[in-house]
């Protein structure tokens, strides 16, 4: 596929050891466009938009963000735990600004569904409708995610 | 015919050789900057060849500005002052800029070209700043997640930083990752120890660094890092002290102790180990041990789950709570805190409640 | 051949637009069209080296091609005028610049195979167009192919979520909206003709 330089650089971003261990591609081998196409199929048919679903997830992440010590539980059905790393990670859309190294976990007790995902994630979900490649450590598939968060 | 062909191609090729002078010529005058004068803090002149990043200029005469992302532009770590030869800001520096930041003219060293002769101003503390390359003496399992790894500076030699202060350890490619990265660990030794030194590293799930150190890093391997870096260190006072860590944030704390150690203080100290169970709680036998040491130490792990029967429940779930009960004169009091930003932000809010002057909140910049 | 080069400018945006009545530079304007800022991007850099290039693609014609009776070398000629101007232009928005360089950057390079721009110095040629007129005509074209491709980039912000037919995503799509916007651009082609 034909790709312009700002394109590849993006993809290039994407690889594993660039920006995290493991990229934000997985084992996925579409183009990064196509993923987020079909991911923004799906959430259509949910009746989703990506905003929602960034907003819903950035709420969870900053109820739990003092909660360094252990879960705590937000709007009685949700176990939040966020865990908050030194340092803070760019974005692979080349997009300015860089984003802090936390990652939450989420267990929905109505339904045992449990989910985790990272603040880069977030904005990711927001900016790019991005949810990652399958496969990837954080890739969240728009189904259960919508399942588990709402 | 033959003539007529020869001409054309003659005509074509004179074309586009004047073309390409023009170019070549272009760029010469275009891309060479000759040599350029950064003036440091008016005393210091640096000359150096124009065209390339000012990180990577000052790099090549040994001033070192901190860079976690390598010159990519997305760190902002190397925020410095420039008062002339800095042209416009760039779209690339803004996102990281405050608007206070950008009215004083504090830029970025990767983005900008040394192009014509500049004026700038670092902290005195930048010139202290090496590149060592080092060699791993021992790895030690501390924790179930963390580990601590010492180093032998082999060139140069000697390291001379204040308790506190961290280094930035640069990864080699290993796996499936090609390229190297930087990350910053705080010193856990002292600084009396001058040829060796210490770091304690937590395993981060996906962490580029932190996994290379856990699964590939081998005793004998040598790796490169620059330091020091950071103005968390004791200040020289006799107001009581808190210290408060959670996690591979013991690691400046144990460096602060132990420099204490060796010059003796009689003050007021008091430090909280925040840890989630038993099982991540490391060095105990240390830090206790220096409730001898000092004639005025306490430390104090808090536990966050507690079970039964488990050795150190005095004190069980967050750690503000606590924070009462040690203090003294809050006013006189000064914090040092190292950990993950979450419990960073809850005990600083529980710090400036109690009365606790903002101003003698320490914690490490690199969160 | 006596049109006024200011009536050649408005017609080459709307009714002779380079893009959309001739089907020139297609590649990058399906390609780049995914966002509206590097649609931008690409969109001012066209105009910057459409317009230069074709004045000196003038001078190189009729100042060196036809005196020197080499005509039938104007493509190579144009294309390494062409090559060599986004080069020099590079080297000097760099220099003096450097935000815009940042902005553009990427995408000037792009530009050298952008057939939009070769295919104005040919029309430049075949119509006889004055150095006057050239200028025009090239500004407008660059003008023109800018206004198309945020009109592309801004409808495929807007389709995208919306339920496309899955053979039909992509590329497909966008033929159509162009094919679309074509014939909608029809509707200027009363006021005024330029061939």
């Amino acid at each position: 596929m034909k790709q312009t330089p700002l394109e590849e650089k993006i993809t290039a971003k994407m690889q594993p050891g660039v920006i995290t261990l493991n990229g934000f591609l997985g084992e996925d081998d579409r183009h990064y466009h196509a993923i987020i196409e079909e991911d923004e199929k799906v959430l259509e048919a949910l009746g989703f938009t990506a905003e929602v679903i960034a907003d819903r997830l950035e709420y969870f992440t900053k109820g739990s963000f003092g909660s360094y010590e252990g879960p705590i539980l937000i709007d009685d059905i949700y176990e939040v735990e966020t865990d908050v790393t030194r340092g803070r990670l760019p974005c692979p859309f080349s997009h300015p600004g860089v984003y802090r190294k936390t990652v939450t976990g989420l267990i929905n007790l109505n339904n045992g569904l449990s989910i985790r995902w990272s603040g880069l994630s977030i904005h990711l979900i927001r900016a790019h409708h991005f949810f990652e490649g399958r496969g990837s450590t954080f890739r969240l598939e728009p189904e259960l995610l919508v399942k588990a968060i709402f | 015919m033959l003539a007529h062909i020869l001409s054309d191609i003659a005509a074509a090729s004179a074309i586009s050789s004047v073309l390409a002078i023009a170019l070549v010529v272009a760029r010469k005058y275009l891309n060479s900057y000759g040599d350029c004068r950064i003036r440091i803090n008016d005393k210091r002149d640096l000359v150096v060849k124009g065209g390339n990043s000012l990180l990577s200029s000052l790099s090549e005469k040994g001033i070192f500005l901190a860079s976690a992302c390598g010159g990519r532009g997305s760190c902002g770590a190397c925020k410095c002052k420039i008062d002339h030869g800095g042209g416009p800001l760039l779209p690339t520096e803004k996102p990281l800029l405050s608007v206070q930041e950008q009215k004083d003219n504090i830029r970025l060293a990767c983005q900008i070209k040394v192009k014509m002769d500049m004026q700038i101003a670092l902290p005195e503390a930048v010139f202290n700043i090496r590149k060592y390359k080092a060699q791993v003496i021992e790895i030690t399992d501390l924790t179930y997640d963390i580990k601590s790894v010492t180093f032998q500076l082999l060139d140069p030699g000697e390291i001379d930083f204040k308790a506190g202060q961290y280094v930035q350890l640069e990864t080699k490619p290993y796996a499936r990752i090609k390229q190297t990265t930087m990350r910053a660990y705080s010193i856990a030794s002292r600084p009396e120890d001058r040829d060796q030194i210490e770091l304690i590293i937590r395993l981060v799930p996906e962490g580029i660094c932190t996994t290379w150190v856990h699964k590939y890093l081998q005793v004998g391997e040598q790796v490169n890092m620059t330091g020091p870096y950071g103005d968390f260190y004791i200040r020289d006072s006799k107001a009581d002290m808190i210290f408060i860590a959670g996690g591979s944030g013991k690691a400046p704390i144990k460096s602060m102790l132990e420099h204490l150690k060796v010059t003796g203080t009689d003050r007021h100290m008091v430090y909280f180990f925040g840890a989630r169970t038993e099982k991540d709680l490391y060095l105990t036998d240390l830090f206790k041990s220096y409730e001898q040491v000092f004639p005025d130490f306490q430390y104090i792990p808090v536990l966050s789950r507690c079970d039964d029967g488990a050795e150190w429940c005095a004190k069980t779930g967050y750690i503000m709570p606590y924070i009462k009960e040690v203090l003294r004169d809050s006013r006189n009091t000064e914090a040092y805190m190292c950990g993950s930003p979450g419990m960073l932000e809850a005990c600083k809010k529980e710090l400036l409640a109690l009365d606790v002057p903002n101003d003698r909140i320490y914690f490490d910049s690199f969160s | 051949m006596t049109i006024s080069p200011v009536v050649l400018f408005w017609a080459a945006i709307f009714t002779s637009n380079i893009l959309l009545s001739n089907f020139l530079g297609m590649c990058s304007y399906l390609s780049v069209s995914r966002e509206l800022e590097s649609s931008l991007g690409l969109g001012v850099a066209v105009v910057f080296v459409l317009t230069l290039t074709c004045a000196l693609n003038w001078l190189v014609y009729y100042y060196l091609l036809i005196p020197m009776n080499i005509i039938y070398l104007q493509y190579i000629i144009f294309i390494i005028v062409i090559a060599a101007t986004v080069q020099l232009m590079e080297l000097v928005i760099e220099r003096y610049t450097p935000a815009l360089y940042y902005t553009l950057g990427i995408f000037l390079p792009l530009i050298t195979v952008n057939c939009a721009i070769f295919g104005v110095a040919l029309f430049m040629v075949i119509r006889k167009y004055s150095f006057i007129q050239t200028i025009a005509y090239a500004a407008g074209s660059g003008l023109g192919w800018l206004l198309a491709i945020l009109m592309l980039a801004a409808i495929r912000i807007r389709i995208r979520e919306k339920a496309i037919p899955a053979g039909l995503r992509g590329a497909g799509i966008s033929l159509i909206v162009t094919g679309i916007m074509a014939l909608a651009f029809l509707g200027f082609s009363g006021i005024v003709t330029v061939q």
